[in-house]
């Protein structure tokens, strides 16, 4: 069939050429950087190197990247756990009222800014925060629990920071099963429970996968929220990047860091996509 | 002002004083404007401060406009470095060791100090390289919350902070640790920066005391404001801004003196308005501004010949008397600490910082 559309749409591609060429353009910088000689006291690089590569071996970069995946897998099934009888409850409950509230309490901090609700953090972890206050208070505790500037605490605050994320990916993925399937094993015998295990969990697998892998890797390069949280103490991946970089003036050891944590992130990608497509062979949906 | 002229309907009217008022309005801006003098400094209330104090007087003095082009430390000298063939900006402040990194990338004019008469009664350690001068002083130094440490504990020594009763109460600047390495080698019997690796080990042995590393003056203020790290190595300006809002806090100048940081200032290389450029610091480093810089923000003046008010004279980190420089204030060479600043921070990073 012939395409009607005018010729002019071609050039609404173009927004996205010029950033496709930002990208490009700041990734090879970044490319060349990883391979030029650190020059200490100087913003300057020098020459030619494989040296920089050679450092990612060593055991205090190769913690911060496993700290960096166990924060972002805790991350991601703490907000599966939390985010999927929410995401449900959104799209099945027939209360309005209950709607709304999921809706506002999971979505509208997506609307505060990034420091803002990461600063909110530091006031309720603290040690004369809110959940210190009250547990004081409580006579549940004498000494103040140790929250700020933890791995606990900062996968505290990144979860969340990404749980409206993952509560929209499900809420997605629950409202296009077809209901006719539940319908169908309820009127065999199965009772909710098992209805929802045999039949609803694996029909939003997709959801599940995606919605774990998108906030896995999203946390994966997760800066402000382990900066002020972890205070120094938790540091993620970028988080040392921007110390080498920033602080260091170390831009080729950060930039091989940069790569590697980018890797890192493609291979996550294609490995979720691997899982999608083999869901796709056993044919869920 | 729109009343009715005669002959023409007040629509008209109207219409007409607004054409007029738009081109008065379009010719008078073009007639007046003029191109400002750009200067590239930090945020809040250091750029508030230069242009209440020397921006305003120098327009005042010139007709020119003052720009500010704000930004961190390290972003401000990627940026410089990044439009070194084209200048943003006519005059840098930074402090004292990145303005070497600036002037040993050549993106400084070298200043003629015979355009800066002021200067010739400074300080002499004000005076920093042939590139950059001295604005201002503060020291990095022990600061305190008295209502949460208990009152036993006393700071006189650097060697007080690896104090056991410590654990878990210090908070350390992670952007520039050169202050606690170098105290730590001077307590392990170091005498310059390039003794630094003494202090390694001592250093270590402080991690337990550790709680928190600030990246910022604001991170370092809410830390030590909620008493999440009653123990800080503070910069004295923040610790007087603190107080300032209430909380409890004692600044201390061990016996060994404590680490002096000046903020300076250098021309960019390239600029078109040097003449004014020169203008600008030499109100900057007037005996007037130089008792504003003391009276009203409590830095050290680079002036003697400031008029600091005796109150503000007494206290701790701000020197105002050859003397105290002598007794009290460690100078870490500049150019050497910029040198060595890479190195401090690898060191730092992979064994303070990374767990």
């Amino acid at each position: 069939m012939q395409d009607r559309r005018p010729a002019y749409f071609a050039w609404f591609i173009l927004p996205s050429v010029f950033l496709a060429v930002a990208l490009v353009a700041s990734l090879a910088s970044l490319f060349q950087y990883s391979f030029r000689e650190y020059i200490p006291g100087s913003i300057k690089v020098g020459d030619f190197t494989l040296a920089n590569f050679g450092r990612m071996g060593s055991w205090v970069y190769l913690r911060v990247f496993i700290d960096s995946l166990l924060l972002s897998a805790c991350t991601a099934a703490a907000n599966l756990i939390l985010g999927y009888p929410l995401a449900y409850s959104l799209v099945r409950s027939k209360s309005s009222l209950l709607k709304s509230t999921i809706l506002i309490t999971t979505i509208v901090p997506m609307f505060t800014g990034d420091i803002v609700r990461t600063y909110s953090w530091l006031v309720v972890l603290g040690k004369n925060g809110f959940i210190n206050g009250t547990l004081k208070a409580a006579g549940i505790i004498d000494t103040p629990l140790e929250l700020l500037y933890t791995p606990l605490g900062v996968t505290v605050a990144l979860v969340q920071y990404s749980l409206p994320v993952m509560v929209i990916i499900l809420a997605a993925a629950i409202s296009h099963i077809d209901v006719a399937y539940e319908k169908a094993a309820a009127s065999l015998g199965a009772g909710p429970l098992r209805v929802f295990w045999n039949v609803t969990l694996p029909l939003t697998m997709p959801g599940i996968l995606s919605g774990t892998v998108t906030i896995f890797a999203w946390t994966l390069s997760a800066f402000a929220t382990p900066q002020l949280v972890g205070g120094g103490k938790v540091n993620m991946i970028s988080n040392m990047v921007y110390q080498l970089g920033f602080s260091n003036f170390d831009f080729p050891f950060a930039a091989v860091l940069s790569m590697a944590a980018l890797a890192l992130i493609f291979a996550i990608l294609g490995l979720m996509s691997l899982g999608m497509r083999r869901l796709e062979r056993v044919g869920l949906h | 002002m729109f009343g009715s002229v005669k002959g023409l309907s007040k629509a008209r009217t109207f219409g007409a004083s607004l054409t007029f008022a738009l081109v008065a309005g379009t010719f008078g801006t073009g007639a007046s404007a003029q191109e400002p003098l750009r200067i590239s400094i930090w945020g809040g209330s250091w750029k508030d401060f230069a242009a209440e104090n020397i921006g305003k007087r120098f327009t005042a003095e010139t007709g020119v406009p003052v720009e500010y082009i704000t930004g961190g430390t390290i972003d401000r000298l990627n940026k410089a470095k990044l439009s070194k063939a084209n200048p943003e900006t006519d005059l840098i402040f930074t402090t004292s060791h990145v303005g070497w990194l600036y002037a040993s990338d050549d993106l400084y004019e070298k200043l003629d100090m015979a355009k800066l008469p002021n200067a010739k009664t400074l300080f002499p350690e004000a005076i920093i390289s042939p590139f950059h001068v001295g604005t201002w002083s503060y020291v990095y130094t022990i600061a305190y919350r008295p209502d949460l440490v208990p009152a036993d504990i006393k700071f006189t020594s650097w060697s007080d902070l690896w104090n056991p009763r410590l654990k878990g109460a210090i908070g350390l600047p992670d952007f520039d640790p050169s202050h606690i390495i170098y105290a730590s080698a001077l307590l392990s019997g170091g005498k310059t920066a390039k003794d630094w690796t003494m202090g390694q080990k001592k250093l270590l042995e402080l991690k337990p005391n550790i709680k928190a590393f600030y990246n910022s003056d604001a991170t370092s203020q809410e830390k030590i404001g909620s008493g999440e790290t009653p123990v800080q190595v503070l910069l004295s300006g923040n610790a007087y801004h603190m107080m300032s809002q209430g909380i409890k806090i004692n600044l201390v100048v061990p016996k060994e003196g404590a680490i002096i940081g000046i903020d300076t200032v250098g021309i960019n290389k390239g600029t078109k308005k040097a003449d004014l450029a020169y203008k600008f610091i030499n109100i900057a480093l007037d005996p007037a501004t130089q008792t504003l810089v003391a009276n009203k923000q409590k830095m050290g003046p680079v002036s003697p010949q400031a008029k600091v008010d005796p109150e503000i004279a007494k206290l701790p980190g701000l020197f105002t008397t050859a003397k105290q420089w002598k007794d009290q204030a460690i100078v870490i060479d500049h150019k050497q600490r910029s040198e060595l600043l890479g190195d401090w921070r690898k060191w730092f990073t992979e064994n303070l910082i990374a767990r």
